[in-house]
């Protein structure tokens, strides 16, 4: 869906992306992490255009950028930024229904759309239509800004640490919020982020970078197990490397099925990550947990040397 | 209702210049306390509703130029075209303001002759400043992420600037608008010495004569014209909320 062939910026003298490849594929959610300066935005803005590249060739869909008109190509991508940049003499709705009307579409569907969308989002239309953006708080700011982002049904989003102002809580919640909107709508995602957590918790594909250069690209689970350098190493290790795995691996992949022992009295979803389940069992000082399905049935257990990842079970 | 009760103050105003304008020959009595000793006490070369007329029209012909230029420079140098001569625009407009509007007169008319055209100059030249620098801090001071998304979303220069850098700035544009309004009925006076008839008139020829009355009369009628005029363009309605 969009591929980077041998990218390069140089601004003056100076090289702000140097040489990249990269192919994000139709629905995947890609993050390019990394220390700021290091070129993930630069990158980014030059996928819609923002700036423009000075080497190499991005492709959209196998067509050269370069092909596209800038307002046009723009117009094809959903963009969300860290500020939000909502206009602010604009209502929410009428920010939202931004694109669409750029794209000439009738007043009712745009109308229809902002609805649609604000429902999405969590948004009470009767609460929020008519506010300006300077009466919401920045979650829900951000909300908007995701929300005119995805207004003209984009197939790509473009999304420029679009949590990173936000306070902990909301930026947790946006992040699951996101994930569940990216497994509904299967958008490609190219996301920018100077959060290994939050890189960690998003991607399907996740790009190290550093200096301008890609150091590392693969699934989360495979730059964790593997990183190839010293980099992404410490970008991802650190004392809590082996909770970073555990939060990335469902509980599901290490339960065992019922035996004939008594049911353990902690129960865990099967969807939750290791890392929720060993938080459980430090809690509650409990060192087996019943594994339920989503209608709190008991469907297997999961030990602590399991968890752990002990092959043989007692 | 509210449209109403909004245009209550400028309209207050505006009666009172136009009462006095039409009803100074009725307050003959209170001008001969001023000036017991003059024949006449009430300015009578020209009627003051001409006068009047005639000093809005040469203020407004001004503005509209003065608008016209001032903000379309003030746009040109915000563009990625025109940023190199943002300095050189914001220094002209200011040495427009210190040029005083007297100078512009004696250096006017003998190139455009005595009459109206050499103080709309004066008045255009000295009204500049507060227009371009209004529009440039209106422009320059608008969060740039705004600018961002909006290049972003896929707007064109055009629309950005019609659509998010005006509605904007237009607060700001406005009250530089007002200052040079305001500013420039007052001076419009000393057009009245190079033979631009207008409110000035009764002032310098009270100078002239030693007659305090009609120094009176005119600055009374201009200094409502300028709370007149001030008065509306601070009811005038905002575009942006807050």
């Amino acid at each position: 869906m969009i591929d980077l062939i041998h990218v390069t910026k140089r601004f003056g003298a100076a090289t702000a992306v140097d040489d990249i490849s990269l192919s994000v594929a139709r629905g995947e959610l890609c993050v390019l992490v990394g220390t700021s300066g290091c070129g993930k935005s630069t990158t980014l803005r030059m996928i819609n255009r923002l700036i423009e590249h000075s080497e190499g060739e991005i492709h959209i869909d196998g067509q050269q950028i370069r092909d596209f008109r800038e307002e046009s190509l723009r117009r094809r991508m959903g963009y969300a930024i860290q500020s939000t940049g909502l206009f602010p003499h604009w209502t929410v709705a009428r920010n939202i229904g931004l694109v669409p009307r750029l794209l000439k579409w009738p007043a009712a569907k745009v109308r229809a759309r902002v609805e649609e969308l604000m429902a999405l989002l969590g948004l009470s239309m009767e609460e929020f239509a008519d506010k300006y953006p300077h009466q919401l708080s920045g979650g829900q700011a951000q909300r908007v800004g995701v929300a005119r982002a995805l207004a003209a049904d984009p197939e790509i989003l473009l999304m420029d640490e679009p949590f990173g102002a936000l306070d902990p809580l909301t930026r947790e919640s946006l992040q699951e919020e996101l994930r569940e909107l990216q497994s509904r709508l299967q958008k490609t995602i190219v996301f920018v982020t100077h959060d290994m957590d939050e890189a960690l918790r998003l991607a399907d594909h996740l790009v190290v970078m550093h200096q301008g250069r890609i150091k590392q690209q693969g699934r989360p689970l495979e730059l964790l197990r593997e990183p190839t350098d010293a980099f992404v190493e410490s970008l991802l290790g650190g004392e809590d490397r082996g909770l970073k795995e555990a939060a990335l691996l469902p509980v599901s992949q290490r339960m065992l099925p019922l035996g004939p022992r008594l049911l353990a009295r902690e129960r865990i979803g099967q969807q939750a990550s290791l890392r929720e389940a060993l938080s459980l069992m430090l809690w509650r000082h409990a060192e087996r947990l019943t594994v339920v399905d989503d209608d709190d049935l008991p469907v297997g257990e999961l030990s602590l040397r399991r968890l752990v990842g002990v092959r043989s079970d007692d | 209702m509210t449209e109403c009760r909004r245009l209550l103050v400028p309209l207050c105003w505006f009666s009172l210049l136009l009462a006095a304008t039409l009803g100074m020959g009725q307050l003959e009595g209170l001008f001969r306390v001023i000036e017991p000793d003059s024949r006449q006490v009430i300015y009578e070369r020209a009627d003051f509703l001409s006068l009047l007329g005639r000093h809005l029209s040469v203020v407004g012909a001004a503005a509209v130029l003065a608008i016209l230029i001032g903000v379309g420079a003030a746009i040109a140098v915000t563009r990625p075209r025109g940023r190199d001569f943002l300095p050189l625009v914001s220094q002209l407009a200011s040495m427009g303001q210190t040029f005083p509007p007297v100078a512009v007169l004696a250096l006017a008319v003998p190139v455009l002759g005595f009459g109206t055209l050499p103080i709309i100059v004066a008045l255009l030249l000295y009204g500049l400043l507060p227009i371009v620098r209004n529009t440039l801090v209106g422009i320059l001071g608008i969060d740039p992420s705004v600018r961002e998304a909006a290049r972003g979303m896929g707007m064109g220069s055009g629309q950005i600037l019609r659509q998010v850098e005006l509605p904007l700035a237009a607060p700001v544009i406005l009250a530089g608008i007002r200052t040079s309004v305001t500013i420039n009925i007052a001076t419009a006076a000393i057009g009245a010495t190079v033979g631009a008839s207008n409110l000035g008139d009764p002032i310098i020829s009270g100078i002239v004569n030693g007659n305090t009355a009609y120094v009176v009369q005119g600055a009374l009628l201009i200094g409502l014209l300028a709370l007149s005029v001030d008065s509306l363009f601070s009811r005038l309605p905002s575009p942006i909320v807050r």
